[in-house]
Parts: C-alpha cells; sequence; structure tokens
C-alpha cells in the first residue's frame, strides 16, 4: 500500500513551549555543541520554534511556527546532492542516507526552509550522558549533513509490528517524538493518501496552508493559520 | 601476497595498533553479571512520576538495555543494565494525558548528569571550597546521626532545622515524622517561585487553600493577569492541553484570550489581545472590569458571594474603580476596559488567571483578592469552563498541620542565635542562589555547625555543608506525588523505580529512616517502616476502599496495579471539595498601592524577573539540553540577557548586544542587552535561572542572576518576598555583551499567514 | 586494470594520511579530556566514520573472520545434544538483537552438567567472580555503516539462521561467514522482493 507520510501543525493551538524541540533531542541523538558551537551558528536542532513581532509597543503581537523539514514532495534538496544522499523514498520522505554523504553541504544550501543541519564536529557526550542515546537512531560524524526523519526509526518499529501482528496500521499509531510530546495537540502525523486520517482532514481545512509556498517544493507538512 | 595485500595489511596493522594505544578503556573493563534480565534492542515502557516541577505529571519511561561504566567492590567495570532512553507523558494520568513539557522531556539530562554526586561526601577542607573526600554508606549514616540531637527535657525543642524543596508527597510526610520525633520544628520549604499569596487569597476567597485548576477546554474567554500559564506557571502541561482544545478542539466556538502583563511572556505572545498595565496594578483593572459589569447590569454583584465580599465598596458597586480611575491609575484605556468588560461577561462562560508579578508586589495579596472576586462575577467558580480546586486523595497518612518558619526567619533566627540551630539538612533547595542578598543566607549558614545535604548536585547551598548523602534520580526512586492542581479529580501518582541507581546514591527517605534505626529507641518507633517503598505501600493500603481508578481484592494486588497504572485517581465527575470553614470571618481588603524599593528619580525602571522558559529557577540550568534550547521569545541560548525596549535603548544609545550594568539599591548585575517589543519602556526584564556559581560544568559561571540585586520588600499578609518590587537603573558600559541568538533577526511573519 | 592501480596508488596515500591523522587525533583526544570543551574538531580526512580505524577497515573491508574466544565454546557440541538456537540467542524473535547469553545462563545448565571440563571450569569461575564471559563480537556492523539490522523480521520471514551465519551444527566459536556487505543484504532482499529503500536499514 502507498502511503504518504505527512504532517500537519495547527498554528492555533502552538503555544510555543518548545517541548517538541527537547523531545527531538532526546529521540534523535541530537548533540549539543556547547557554548562556542551555537555561538558561531553550529547548533543542531532538527526542529526549532521560529517567532515573527508584530507592531510596537503596547500594540505588539508575537506569533510562534514550529519549522522542521517539510519533508518536500518536489524537494530542492534531493536534485542537488552529487552523490544520491539524499533522496525520495516510497513512502514520500527526503531521506537522508549518512554514509552515502560526503559533506559538500549543497543540499542545506538548497532547502528554502533552513531545515538541514551540518555535524562540523563529532559528537561528544561527556559521560554518562552517552548512556542516553537511543540505540534504535545512528549516532552522526563529521562531515555528515543531517536533519529530521519523521523519526522513521519509530516509522519502522511500527511497520514491524503491523507485519508481525498482520494488522494494519492504525491512524495515530506512529507518532514522531514531537508529535508525541506536544501538550497543547497542536501537530497530528499521519498518511496524507489516506483521505479519512485524521491528518488529511486537518489537511483540507480552510486554514491550511504551506510555508513559502510560493517556492513550489510541495511540503508535505501543513500548517493550519491561527486564527486571531 | 600481492602488493595490494600487503599494504591492506600492513597499514590496518600500524593504525589499529596506533589506535589501540591511544585507549578506548572501555574495551578492557570487566563486564559483571547483569542484576537483570533484559532483551538487547527491546524496549519496555516503565510508568514513572516527573519531579522537573511541582504539577506532578504522569511519565512513560523507555528502558533499553545498555552498558554503563559502574564500580562493584571497588572495581571499575561495565554492566549491561536496563537504561532510560526517553520520557513521554503517561497516556492515562488526568494531569498530562500522555503530554510532557521540555523540562520533563530533559529529565533523563538529571540522571545521566556528568556532575552528578556519586558517592557520600565528608567534607575535607574548608566550607565552600567544594573538597570533599568519599566515605561509606555507613560512616555517613553513623556521621549524620552523631549530628542530631534529640529535644531537651526542659522543653526546648531540637537544634535541628530541615531545609526543603516543597514536597507534596510521603517524602514531605515522612519528613516531619521524624523531625516531630526528634523534637524539632517542621521542616522550612524554600522555591524561589513561591505561591504562598495566591493560596491565601484562594482559602479567603473560596475556601481552598491551594492553587486552582482551570477548565479551559469548555472556556469561552480568558483574561490572564500575568500568569505564565502555558509556559512555567502552575500545571503547564495541563494548561497547555486545555488551552489547545479551547482553541480549536470544540467546532462551534473557539475561545478567546486576553493577557495583561508589564512584559511579554511565552503565554502573553499566544493571547488574542495583550494589554499593558503598569506594574502591580492589576488588581485596579479587576475591579474596573468588575465595575463595568456591575454598572452595566451585566452581572450581578451579589454573584460574586464571599469572593466579592472581601472587597471594599463591592456591594457599593465599586464606586472606586469606575473604568476613568482605573485608567489613571493603570495605563489601560477606559474604553478598553468597558469592551473587554462587555467581551468577558458576553462570552460566559469566562474565567479569569492571575500568576506571576502581580502577585510578587507588596499588593499581590490583594491584587489576587481582586481577580478572586472577578472571577466569583463571571460566575466561574466550580463551574464548567471555570476554576476548580483539585480535591485531596483520602490518604490520611499525609496530613500535615505544623505551620513552618521561611527561608528568611530561620537565617534571621541563626544571625540573632536564636532559636539554635546546630544541625541543618538540606533537600533540593538553594536559597544561597535563590534568595535576596538582604537575607543573608550564605553568612548564616556559614553560622551553623553541621550542614548535611542531600541533593545530587552541588550548588551554591549544598556546598556549604559538610556531609553530602546524594540522593537517586526520580527515575531511580520510588516516588509518589499527589498534584495540586491540573485536574478536577483527586489524583496520587506512583512509580517503582524505572532503572538501577547508576552510582553509589541512596533516596533520602530511605537515610532518614536508616538514621531513625541507628538512633533507636522513639525514633525508630516514630518511623517503623524500612524503606520509603513500605512507608508507600502502607500508605496505599488506605485507598483501596475507595473507588477509583484501581479496584483489586487483596492490597497486594491492589499495590501491584496502582504501580502498573502509574498511581490512582478518583475517577469521579468534575467538582471540587465542599468549601473549607474559613478560620477568619472575611473582611473587606482595600486594593493598597505596590510599594517599590528605590526612587522613580534615581531608578527609572521596574524590575521584572520572571521565571525561564529554559531553567524555571535556575533548577535545570545544569541540563545541557535546556542551556541549547533557544528561549522562544528572545531565541537566546547558553547565557542571559536583559529585555529592554527599542525606544528606550535608543535613547540610551544601547544596541543589541551591548553590555549594560543594571543596579539596585542592593547591588548590580552585567548582562547583554536584547533589545525587543514585548516590554515597556519604563521597564526591564531578566529571565532567572543563569549565573550560577556552583551548580557543575554546565551552569556555572555563565550569565547573571537578578535575584541578587533584589529588594527584601515583602507582601505583608504572607510575609512572601515581593521579588517584583525593585527599581533598577541601567548603565552601558561600553563593550559587547556574549549574546548567543539562534535566530539572525525578527523576521516579518510570512504573508500566506496572515489572518483572512 | 588501470582503475585497481588508481585505487592502490589512492590506498598508499590514504595509509601514509591515515596514520598521520591518527596520531593527531590521538594528541587532540587527551586534550579533549583534560579540558572541557564540550566538542572537538575532527582531523580527519573523510567524513562518514566516528575515528580513524573504522575508516581505514571500512575502507578496506577488513572484518575479522575467526575471533578468538574466552571459552572455547563449541556450537557443534550443543546443537548435537538436541539444543536449539533459540534456548541461547532468545532474542533473536523479539528484536533486533539476537541476543549472546549471559554466564547465568550457561551455568543453569553446567551447575550440573560437564562440570568436570576445563573449559566448563572456566565459565563457573566467572561466575563466582561475578563477572561476564568477555565474549567477542563475531558478526557486526561498522557505526559507519550507521546499520540498523533487525533479526525479528528475518525470523519471522522464515530466513534459514545458516543463510547468514552458516551451517553452526560444524562449528566450534562462531566464525564470521558472509561478507554481510551490503550486496549480500540486496541479493537476498531482492531474490525474496524485499524493501530495497535504503531507508529500510540505514537511518
Amino acid at each position: 500500500m502507498k502511503r504518504q507520510w505527512g504532517m500537519v501543525i495547527d498554528l492555533d493551538r502552538c503555544t510555543g513551549c518548545e517541548a517538541c524541540v527537547v523531545a527531538c533531542h532526546a529521540e534523535n541523538n541530537l548533540a549539543t555543541v556547547g557554548r562556542d558551537g551555537a555561538a558561531r551558528g553550529r547548533t543542531m536542532h532538527w526542529m526549532r520554534v521560529e517567532r515573527y513581532w508584530e507592531g510596537e509597543f503596547p500594540e505588539v503581537r508575537l506569533r510562534f511556527q514550529p519549522v522542521l523539514c517539510q519533508q518536500c514532495g518536489d524537494a530542492p534538496c534531493e536534485s542537488v546532492c552529487p552523490v544520491y544522499a539524499t533522496y525520495h523514498n516510497p513512502e514520500g520522505l527526503n531521506a537522508q542516507v549518512y554514509n552515502r554523504c560526503i559533506g559538500t553541504r549543497y543540499c542545506g544550501n538548497a532547502c528554502p526552509y533552513n531545515a538541514r543541519v551540518f555535524n562540523f564536529f563529532n559528537p561528544v557526550w561527556d559521560k554518562p550522558l552517552d548512556l542516553q542515546l537511543n540505540p534504535d537512531v545512528s549516532v552522526r560524524s563529521v562531515g555528515i549533513m543531517e536533519k529530521c526523519t519523521f523519526c522513521i526509526q519509530r516509522i519502522k518499529q511500527v511497520e514491524i509490528r503491523s507485519q508481525e501482528s498482520k494488522q494494519p496500521i492504525a491512524d495515530g499509531e506512529i507518532q514522531p517524538a514531537c508529535v508525541q510530546s506536544c501538550p497543547a495537540n497542536a501537530m497530528v502525523f499521519g498518511d496524507l493518501d489516506d483521505p479519512k486520517s485524521k491528518v488529511s482532514q486537518l489537511a483540507r481545512s480552510n486554514r491550511a496552508t504551506r510555508l513559502l509556498r510560493e517556492v513550489g517544493a510541495q511540503p508535505n507538512v501543513i500548517y493550519l493559520r491561527s486564527v486571531s | 601476497m600481492d602488493r595490494r595485500s600487503f599494504l591492506k595489511i600492513s597499514a590496518v596493522g600500524s593504525t589499529t595498533a596506533a589506535l589501540d594505544a591511544c585507549g578506548k578503556p572501555e574495551h578492557h573493563l570487566i563486564r559483571f553479571i547483569p542484576e537483570e534480565d533484559l532483551i538487547p534492542g527491546v524496549a519496555v515502557w516503565k510508568p514513572g512520576v516527573c519531579t522537573q516541577c511541582r504539577a506532578g505529571c504522569g511519565i512513560r519511561v523507555r528502558v533499553m538495555q545498555g552498558e554503563a561504566e559502574v564500580t562493584r567492590k571497588s572495581k571499575p567495570g561495565l554492566i549491561s543494565m536496563g537504561l532510560a532512553k526517553k520520557i513521554e507523558g503517561n497516556p492515562e494520568h488526568p494531569v498530562n494525558h500522555g503530554k510532557l513539557c521540555a523540562w520533563g522531556q530533559a529529565g533523563l539530562q538529571v540522571t545521566y548528569n556528568p556532575d552528578r554526586i556519586r558517592f557520600p561526601l565528608k567534607r575535607s577542607g574548608q566550607r565552600g571550597s567544594g573538597e570533599y573526600q568519599a566515605i561509606s554508606w555507613d560512616d555517613a549514616i553513623a556521621e549524620l546521626a552523631s549530628h542530631l540531637p534529640v529535644a531537651g527535657s526542659s522543653g526546648s525543642p531540637s537544634p535541628v532545622a530541615f531545609l526543603t524543596q516543597p514536597l507534596r508527597d510521603h517524602r514531605g510526610a515522612l519528613i516531619e515524622k521524624f523531625l516531630a520525633a526528634l523534637g524539632a520544628p517542621p521542616a522550612i520549604h524554600f522555591e524561589f517561585f513561591e505561591q504562598t499569596v495566591l493560596r491565601r487569597a484562594n482559602e479567603l476567597s473560596f475556601g481552598h487553600r491551594q492553587l486552582p485548576s482551570f477548565d479551559l477546554a469548555n472556556t469561552n474567554y480568558v483574561i490572564s493577569f500575568g500568569a505564565d500559564f502555558l509556559g512555567t506557571w502552575n500545571s503547564p502541561v495541563s494548561q497547555n492541553h486545555s488551552y489547545g482544545e479551547m482553541r480549536q478542539g470544540r467546532t462551534e466556538q473557539r475561545g478567546k484570550f486576553v493577557q495583561v502583563e508589564p512584559h511579554m511572556s511565552q503565554t502573553g505572545a499566544n493571547a488574542d489581545e495583550w494589554v499593558y498595565a503598569k506594574p502591580g496594578t492589576e488588581g485596579w483593572l479587576a475591579l474596573g472590569l468588575a465595575h463595568v459589569m456591575i454598572s452595566e447590569r451585566l452581572r450581578p454583584a451579589q454573584a460574586a458571594g464571599n469572593a466579592g465580599a472581601l472587597i471594599e465598596g463591592w456591594s457599593e458597586g465599586l464606586p472606586d474603580y469606575t473604568p476613568e480611575k482605573v485608567e489613571r491609575i493603570t495605563g489601560v484605556e477606559s474604553g478598553r476596559i468597558q469592551r473587554l468588560a462587555r467581551g468577558s461577561a458576553a462570552h460566559s462562560p469566562a474565567v479569569a488567571v492571575i500568576g506571576g508579578a502581580p502577585l510578587a508586589h507588596t499588593n499581590g495579596f490583594s491584587n489576587a483578592l481582586a481577580v478572586n472576586a472577578l472571577n466569583a462575577l463571571l460566575g466561574s467558580v466550580e463551574k464548567p469552563g471555570g476554576i476548580f480546586f483539585t480535591p485531596r486523595p483520602p490518604m490520611p497518612s499525609l496530613s500535615t498541620s505544623r505551620n513552618s518558619a521561611s527561608v528568611r526567619t530561620l537565617c534571621e533566627g541563626i544571625l540573632k542565635g536564636s532559636p539554635a540551630v546546630e544541625t541543618l539538612l538540606v533537600f533540593n533547595a538553594n536559597p544561597v542562589f535563590a534568595s535576596p542578598p538582604a537575607w543573608r543566607v550564605q553568612e548564616a549558614l556559614a553560622k551553623v555547625p553541621f550542614i548535611a545535604s542531600f541533593g545530587s548536585f552541588v550548588d551554591e547551598t549544598s556546598v556549604l555543608s559538610d556531609l553530602i548523602l546524594p540522593d537517586h534520580s526520580y527515575l531511580e526512586s520510588w516516588v509518589d506525588n499527589i498534584p495540586e492542581s491540573g485536574t478536577t479529580e483527586a489524583v496520587v501518582s506512583l512509580a517503582s523505580p524505572a532503572m538501577l541507581p547508576l552510582h553509589h546514591t541512596r533516596p533520602m527517605p530511605d537515610v532518614l529512616l536508616d538514621v531513625a534505626h541507628r538512633l533507636g529507641g522513639d525514633m525508630a518507633r516514630a518511623v517503623p517502616w524500612k524503606t520509603y517503598a513500605g512507608v508507600l505501600q502502607a500508605a496505599f493500603e488506605e485507598l483501596r476502599s475507595h473507588p477509583g481508578s484501581v479496584t483489586a481484592k487483596t492490597d497486594d494486588d491492589f499495590w501491584t496495579a496502582v504501580q502498573t497504572k502509574g498511581g490512582w485517581w478518583s475517577n469521579e465527575a468534575k467538582g471540587s471539595p465542599a468549601m473549607r470553614e474559613l478560620n477568619r470571618p472575611p473582611s473587606p481588603t482595600k486594593i493598597v498601592e505596590p510599594a517599590f524599593d528605590g526612587a522613580a528619580s534615581e531608578y527609572p525602571f521596574f524590575f521584572l524577573p520572571y521565571a525561564s522558559q529554559q531553567f524555571s529557577d535556575g533548577t535545570h540550568a545544569n541540563l545541557p539540553w535546556m542551556q541549547e534550547m533557544p528561549d522562544v521569545i528572545s531565541t537566546a541560548m547558553w547565557g542571559t540577557w536583559v529585555e529592554i525596549n527599542p525606544q528606550t535603548a535608543s535613547r540610551l544609545r544601547i544596541q543589541k548586544g551591548d553590555l549594560i550594568e543594571v543596579a539596585s539599591q542592593h547591588g548590580k548585575l552585567q548582562a547583554p542587552a536584547l533589545l525587543t517589543p514585548g516590554i515597556a519602556p519604563d521597564a526591564v526584564a531578566m529571565p532567572v535561572g543563569q549565573g550560577h556559581e556552583q551548580y557543575g560544568r554546565y551552569a556555572s559561571h555563565r550569565g547573571a542572576n537578578p535575584l541578587k540585586i533584589l529588594a527584601p520588600q515583602t507582601e505583608p499578609e504572607t510575609g512572601a518576598l515581593a521579588w517584583a518590587a525593585t527599581r533598577v537603573k541601567i548603565t552601558r558600559l561600553g563593550k559587547k555583551g556574549e549574546l548567543i541568538l539562534y535566530a539572525g533577526s525578527e523576521r516579518e511573519w510570512p504573508s500566506q499567514f496572515q489572518h483572512r | 586494470m588501470a582503475l585497481s592501480k588508481v585505487r592502490t596508488n589512492l590506498g598508499v596515500v590514504l595509509v601514509v594520511a591515515v596514520v598521520i591523522a591518527t596520531l593527531a587525533s590521538c594528541s587532540s583526544d587527551k586534550a579533549k579530556q583534560a579540558g572541557h570543551p564540550s566538542y572537538v574538531t575532527s582531523g580527519q580526512f573523510t567524513t562518514a566514520h566516528p575515528n580513524m580505524s573504522d575508516t581505514l577497515k571500512d575502507y578496506f573491508d577488513v572484518y575479522p573472520t575467526h575471533v578468538q574466544q574466552p571459552i572455547a565454546f563449541t556450537h557443534k557440541m550443543h546443537l548435537e545434544h538436541g539444543m536449539q538456537c533459540t534456548d541461547c540467542h532468545k532474542g533473536v524473535a523479539e528484536g533486533p538483537d539476537a541476543t549472546i547469553p549471559n554466564v547465568q545462563l550457561c551455568m543453569t545448565c553446567h551447575q550440573v552438567i560437564a562440570t568436570d571440563k576445563p573449559e566448563i571450569k572456566k565459565v563457573a569461575a566467572y561466575q563466582k567472580e561475578g563477572e561476564e564471559i568477555p565474549w567477542r563480537r563475531v558478526n557486526w556492523f561498522y557505526q559507519s555503516a550507521h546499520v540498523k539490522f533487525y533479526h525479528s523480521p528475518h525470523i519471522r520471514a522464515g530466513i534459514d539462521c545458516a543463510a547468514c551465519h552458516g551451517d553452526m551444527r560444524q562449528e566450534t566459536t562462531a566464525v564470521r561467514k558472509a561478507g554481510l556487505d551490503m550486496g549480500f543484504c540486496l541479493n537476498c532482499h531482492k531474490k525474496y522482493k524485499a524493501p530495497t529503500d535504503c531507508m529500510t536499514c540505514h537511518y
């Protein structure tokens, strides 16, 4: 069965609490780069919460928008990789094959969403912080580009379980770490090709939009506009 | 052998030899026989209880087999053991519904923190030098026991003081039993962002001395006075969850949200309408709204009942709080006051929330009473979409009735020499870091002859101790918790250890029990249990006869079932317990002016410290994930900053990142400037949490601690610290500070997100 | 022919570079331990490997085939006595890892069986000391391969253990039989129409 994984982020629910940011660090073995690394802009966040100011005091507004890899249908990152390290997988993910990557960083340049990060260092965890590492996820090393995978390890595990039990994957059974953690339930993950799934129902909302539509990358992350 | 094979072999041989010399010591370590039987690569989810804040969320811990470096029989080696790999919310838990905040997610880094104390320590150098030597647990317990004199026969109390973080669990009850048996005064609870003022106001207005819960999911209008309820205040995960439902959970209705505050918080950023009121005048605004509602007959004045009767002039329709008068005091336009009043009255059910800075002025108590009265007028008390109070579970073993002193009075006592404190026990409280300098906490602690600390980390307070008895992390311990708020059911969360201890630590309650048994006699009889698990098991037997989420035929079955579930909850229909009788008849209160330390002429800026999204009150500053999580508003990482309005900054010729000095009458600090439109031109704000001198490698000597320039202003009704009542002046120092921002600039909202 | 020559020459250059870089990385490791930076800049010439040793071994496809084990364990004898693979490798049908049994499992039988044999005495001695037998891994992937291999789906699909591990009825201690390189995996995946998307194994 063909699937197209996608995500809906409801900006009217999102409160900017950043639980997703830390959940992603914990799940995907993202390294912390420390003060000096952060000062040089080398943090490894796969997920960030953008914030936009509007107006001046006291009539001031602030808006939040979680941004992760948009898993584009027509991804600018895929066409520029000289070694096919980034490619489109059959389930509609922009996949990054770490052992093909030679670190040209063309993909990072091409990405209009700034969703890709580069390993400028070999990650180091002060012992025993290394014990927190998730054994289901590769630890990437210096010179590799990496980015959000929609928690592919969680997708794979549910797929293996579903083959085992011969039960189809239920809608909502797969939850990437960010979706799982989101306290305000602002994020929904699922199969956009299944018209009955929650994610595709929400994607048909009249509030639905995509980030930087004009680029034409056809993202599979759909934002629901905030109402006010 | 051809040339190529030769090359291969020789190259690999020489390089691997070089690498082996380079050393990967774990390859040479002994492997100990594992103490548990786990299948590698297969995850087990164990229920747990989050202790990263006081909300008491239920968690699930993903445990997988891994190899940890440990010491057994004084030999270093590796052991294969179950290790916590991820923390998620417990989907069945009534507080957090399977969700978890950033602090909760970062809980792994508490357990695996490289700066955790790994074995008991006895001071070997000067006090405060941080020089310790490792000792055995037997010696440590003997040492502690020898410093615990029982009360004298003349009736003089035992000179032992216990300083702890607030505990809503059986550890708190056990500490009280222990202290009572010693004849010592009750434990002193300390946390910087204490909620005493609101609890006291709720007791008078509603008969419940506790923090409120909000049924936001069913509310149509929220007006919040300074409460960062989506970020750091009260029960954030529960509140985020119901906030999401309020916005988009109902097809027919989307709740409106108005935030009143002096400095834009993460919560304020989500508001439909953000209202600036002068710091400390929130009570006037609340009563101004009430005035409009009463005078326009939108709501009947008597609907407010007891909460209204507490306010002077309520029955006359609050003549002193006309929109025009309120505008003069608060700076909020009268037309807007009328609009907000009409809006909240029209969108029933509506609810008002107060928290944070409005409570931390010298008039915080009257601000709270005013908002409580507004809530009562709105008809939101214990009604769907309104304000509730979480019932207590039927566990008599929890009851503690003794009133305790504050850190401030403790230190005053020590400095005066009466009452005498010979031994101070400290558990996860860090008043040396989190108190205004005028309290002289460090000076007072220096005079205490013997200090023992139970914390997992060396911080500014525990570095003064003579003996450190390190606690397990919460993932390694038996944990229970009774949420004060965040749900309308009575809840007791419970968890057995999710993993075996990594280091030679011992849980604080078990140490108390060991000490009591070593002291013997009455002490041992007062706390007859062998371990804390025994304390909990006995306490949970009381619950079995009550209907709730767990039913079982025998006590043993019940005990197992509660552990599997992660706790017990009453499953009762929504509703608070009956109002408790007030211990004093309400006398009407007048809203008083807030008092500030420092003359406005010399100190022109309100100084607003606030609970940081990253570190709360500083407790989480030693977690690298929290240091590297960009603060959502400033996007700053690994540091601290002072928020200044751009107009003010341009007047003072301050640019982004300029190092500035912030000075009050009580101290000064240096931090880089962050220009942000979310703050009033006559105020500066700073996040609390950085500026640790002593808190491990990630937190120490990073940024500045705004609490060290606070004036010791208090709220008179409760004696709580009025931490928003300091005025400061700022000076540009002519050099750049270290400001690490994740986002380069404040970009504009992309056009397709504009509201149509 | 020409191609292989290029590769050989490249190999020579690599080897020299590697030995120099190894020594350099060794000293930077020491610096890292002494100070406190939470990251180190790698002086490595290639991208996908965590350390020099893996880089080299991976480049030349070097895996030890015959590993010297601390106990002269014999698979042959255990299987001849009617034991099943899963009696010891318990995790194989449930998770990613087949599981190497711990010394306690050995001793559940050898408490009474063949206690006088010298190898069994060694096992008993490990247990007495509270130590695990320091078995050495035979089948594994370098970290730089970024492979997530799951045993359980293969067992469920009816793949015989021998397909990768060889006929253990003929072996004493385990021997790395198959190359376990990507060609080996893909041949079989293609034959059984198993997925060949990169994300099946590499993430």
